[in-house]
């Protein structure tokens, strides 16, 4: 189906090839898993196979593309689009419509289908993906895993022979990634179609027993059945002592009274009140919409009360300026570039200092120790823009630990990080901590926040429905259903008969939900 | 917080409306209320307006800009007032004189500027962006127009967001916006518009190999699901336009 024979790829001012003498053949109906550190090339590859690579971005080509015995470098996209569709990571950012019917439709008008055939392909594709109840609605209204779901019923509506998912449940909460591989499952079972997936969470790719193939450095470095690939290093699960809970009998830093607040008038907390104590490393899950976002802006006073009370350090958020609050608290965002303000790396990572009136000779020293350790200290003087996903994330947390905030805060900012990105983020925040600053991050791994957290909060519907330390709070939120946000050993000592309520039953990769058995298992 | 200049969903007769209906009444309305010369058809027009609010239940009082027009509307009559001195005296206080005149020219173009925007605003709380655009696609406007109005429609609200986010993400850096220079205005304008920019771009490159890889632009035509089709009201509003276009003309062209 799919022939790559020596495929090389360097973007246009780049002087590292992007893709380096690829070679990967998949046979019709096969499902290949492609993993890799961020920046390996697994996209550039996706691309590659769309076409897109070869008429949306200039650079210089080497070797052969072929799909259903098309040359690929040769067609136009359109052409190569009817055999093959791309699922992006962000369902938003691919939608070319505002309500899920047209959304469905376009591929398909595009084609010049009639609409009676129109419909019998959206009936068909909405039931593939479990969505037949969004068919009416407008997209803007949809949570992310039900965007996602429409984008991929989108895609099975045109039919495709190749179906590719980019990353396609990096911005989605664990209970939303688990229903998309349930629908990816689906599609196994009901399409005759050939898969690829690139995914960081191979956990819920075990069911599938795909063929794996691991890249490393625009390179294929393994290819062969799942067990035998290559690990990446876990370092999220190195389990170092964990911290000391509940700080050190000091007086609270952050205390959070009945707090009510949301944007644009809506409401999206709805009493909360809590407590955090110098030495404490709080991790916050929930679904996405839960108010996770909210509670941390509030933190910073970007978000003020409509009721109840927020104080920080001594101070009332309604009384002091959001510019006033960070020489106290950073806050770091969940997409880096939206995050970027300076021309260069050195000033981007001295910017917040500066501004604070917080730049001394210390501060300098700890920025350039950071940048070091975090692998630009030879890209100083680059524009921050030019840099890969992970080495701007790490450039934004830099930002902020340069001037010492005695509070960080860290909103899903491990999307999108291969494992040692990501541990190099916690281990700076663990650092910190463990001098007496406290952390509050919002997260979506569990074996993050068992292996990096002291406490655990979980929102629900605006509201914290558990608060503990992680060990505990997993058993709780076991009792309440919430499988899709406990660490694998949690979900093992679960299955092996520990009893649990079941007030909501959530997917879990490794569990034998009966959707979750790929084509061909028993 | 009121409500912005939008669409607000509903199910009246002006919401089923055909958008081009819709869209033929605004510009042929707005014709005649600058070609009809008198004030008294232009504040019947301004009554049948607020009439079309509360049948289409869209609540003027929330929305966004209302107290502004409103006050605009007394202060271009009340500059009337002041400066038109025609007809007998009504008044007359050391500089101020009133005239009949003058209150005539004030309840006129008040009363025009209000009809105007009255009917801008019904237009746009009735009628639903996207509905407007695949109309216009099928009434023959090329569907990659009617796209890019789509695309449009779908953004920007995307970029108000992230607007909202990068100005956050300068106050936690500490970024304050006092525009000491104009050196300083320009660092600040850049800092915060290069995010968006880089960002944007991601944005164009996801949408255009989504609308590529489903076959966007591949022919000349394409079809359509959606059948926007012409209802007895539909043609009922038609015939009630071309009266009054033709009575409004005959009248006072």
């Amino acid at each position: 189906m799919i022939a790559i024979e020596g495929l090389s790829f360097s973007f246009a001012g780049s002087t590292r090839p992007a893709l380096h003498d690829v070679d990967l053949h998949v046979a019709p109906g096969e499902f290949v898993a492609i993993a890799g550190p961020s920046g390996c090339g697994k996209s550039t590859l996706a691309l590659a196979i769309g076409g897109y690579l070869f008429r949306q971005y200039e650079g210089q080509a080497g070797g052969r593309v072929s799909v259903a015995s098309m040359d690929v470098q040769q067609r136009p996209i359109h052409d190569v689009a009817e055999i093959v569709g791309l699922v992006q990571q962000n369902p938003e950012a691919q939608f070319c419509t505002l309500t899920v019917q047209d959304e469905l439709a376009f591929g398909l008008e595009n084609r010049r289908l009639p609409p009676d055939e129109i419909c019998e392909r959206m009936g068909w594709a909405l039931s593939i993906v479990g969505a037949e109840h969004l068919a009416d609605r407008s997209l803007v209204e949809l949570s992310g895993g039900e965007k996602q779901k429409v984008a991929v019923a989108a895609m099975m509506a045109t039919k495709p022979q190749v179906l590719i998912f980019d990353e396609p449940t990096s911005n989605l909460d664990p209970t939303a990634t688990a229903d998309i591989f349930e629908v990816i499952a689906r599609i196994r079972e009901k399409a005759d179609v050939t898969v690829i997936v690139i995914e960081h969470k191979l956990d819920y790719l075990r069911p599938f027993a795909p063929r794996m193939v691991v890249m490393e450095s625009g390179r294929i470095v393994y290819d062969g059945p799942f067990e035998g690939a290559p690990r990446p290093p876990d370092l999220l699960s190195r389990q170092s002592p964990p911290i000391p809970a509940t700080g050190d009998g000091r007086g609270a830093v952050v205390r959070v009274e009945d707090l009510h607040a949301g944007y644009d008038g809506t409401r999206a907390l709805h009493g909360v009140s809590v407590e955090f104590h110098p030495g404490e490393s709080v991790a916050v899950m929930g679904d996405n919409g839960s108010g996770k976002t909210t509670f941390v802006h509030s933190l910073l006073g970007l978000l003020k009360p409509q009721q109840g009370r927020v104080e920080v350090l001594g101070h009332d958020t309604r009384q002091v300026p959001v510019s006033r609050m960070a020489r106290q608290v950073g806050l770091i965002f969940q997409n880096p570039d939206h995050q970027l303000f300076a021309d260069s790396v050195w000033e981007e990572a001295v910017l917040a200092p500066r501004n604070l009136d917080l730049l001394d000779g210390r501060t300098r020293q700890l920025v350039e120790e950071y940048l070091q350790r975090g692998g630009l200290g030879q890209r100083l003087d680059d524009h921050p823009h030019r840099l890969s996903y992970g080495e701007k994330r790490r450039l934004n947390l830099i930002s902020i630990l340069s001037y010492d905030p005695q509070i960080i805060l860290l909103d899903e900012v491990l999307i999108g990080q291969d494992p040692a990105s990501a541990a190099f983020l916690l281990e700076l925040v663990r650092e910190r901590v463990e001098g007496g600053s406290t952390a509050v991050m919002v997260n979506h791994a569990p074996q993050v926040s068992q292996a990096y957290a002291t406490r655990l909060l979980f929102f629900d519907g605006g509201q914290i429905v558990v608060d503990a330390p992680p060990d505990e709070a997993f058993d709780r939120l076991a009792a309440m259903g919430r499988d899709a946000y406990l660490p694998p050993g949690k979900v093992a000592s679960k299955a092996a008969g520990a009893p649990m309520a079941t007030a909501r039953q959530d997917k879990r990769p490794a569990s034998a939900t009966p959707g979750l058995v790929p084509k061909g298992q028993p | 917080m009121k409500a912005r200049i939008t669409y607000q969903p509903g199910h009246s007769f002006l919401h089923r409306l055909h958008p081009l209906v819709k869209t033929a009444w605004l510009v042929l309305g707005t014709v005649l209320v600058f070609v009809v010369h008198s004030p008294w058809p232009v504040w019947g027009a301004v009554a049948l307006l607020l009439v079309g609010f509360f049948l289409a239940g869209a609540r003027l009082g929330q929305v966004r800009g209302s107290r502004l027009f409103v006050t605009t509307a007394l202060l271009l009559g009340l500059l009337q007032v002041l400066f038109v001195q025609e007809g007998s005296t009504l008044l007359d206080i050391g500089p101020l004189t009133v005239t009949t005149g003058g209150l005539q020219a004030a309840a006129y173009v008040a009363g025009r500027f209000l009809a105007v925007i009255l009917l801008s605003y019904l237009f746009v709380l009735t009628t639903e962006p996207n509905d407007l655009a695949y109309a216009l696609m099928r009434a023959g406007l090329p569907y990659r127009y009617g796209f890019a109005l789509i695309t449009a429609l779908r953004l920007v609200p995307t970029f108000e967001q992230e607007g909202q986010i990068v100005y956050n993400a300068q106050l936690a850096r500490g970024i304050e916006y006092d525009v000491r220079s104009p050196r300083r205005f320009v660092t600040l304008a850049r800092q915060f518009f290069m995010p968006l920019l880089v960002s944007a771009l991601g944005r164009v490159d996801s949408l255009s190999v989504s609308m590529e890889g489903r076959c966007f632009g591949k022919y000349p035509e394409r079809t359509f699901l959606r059948q926007v089709r012409m209802g007895a009201g539909d043609w009922g509003a038609v015939a009630v336009l071309i009266v009054v276009g033709v009575v409004g003309t005959l009248v006072y062209w």
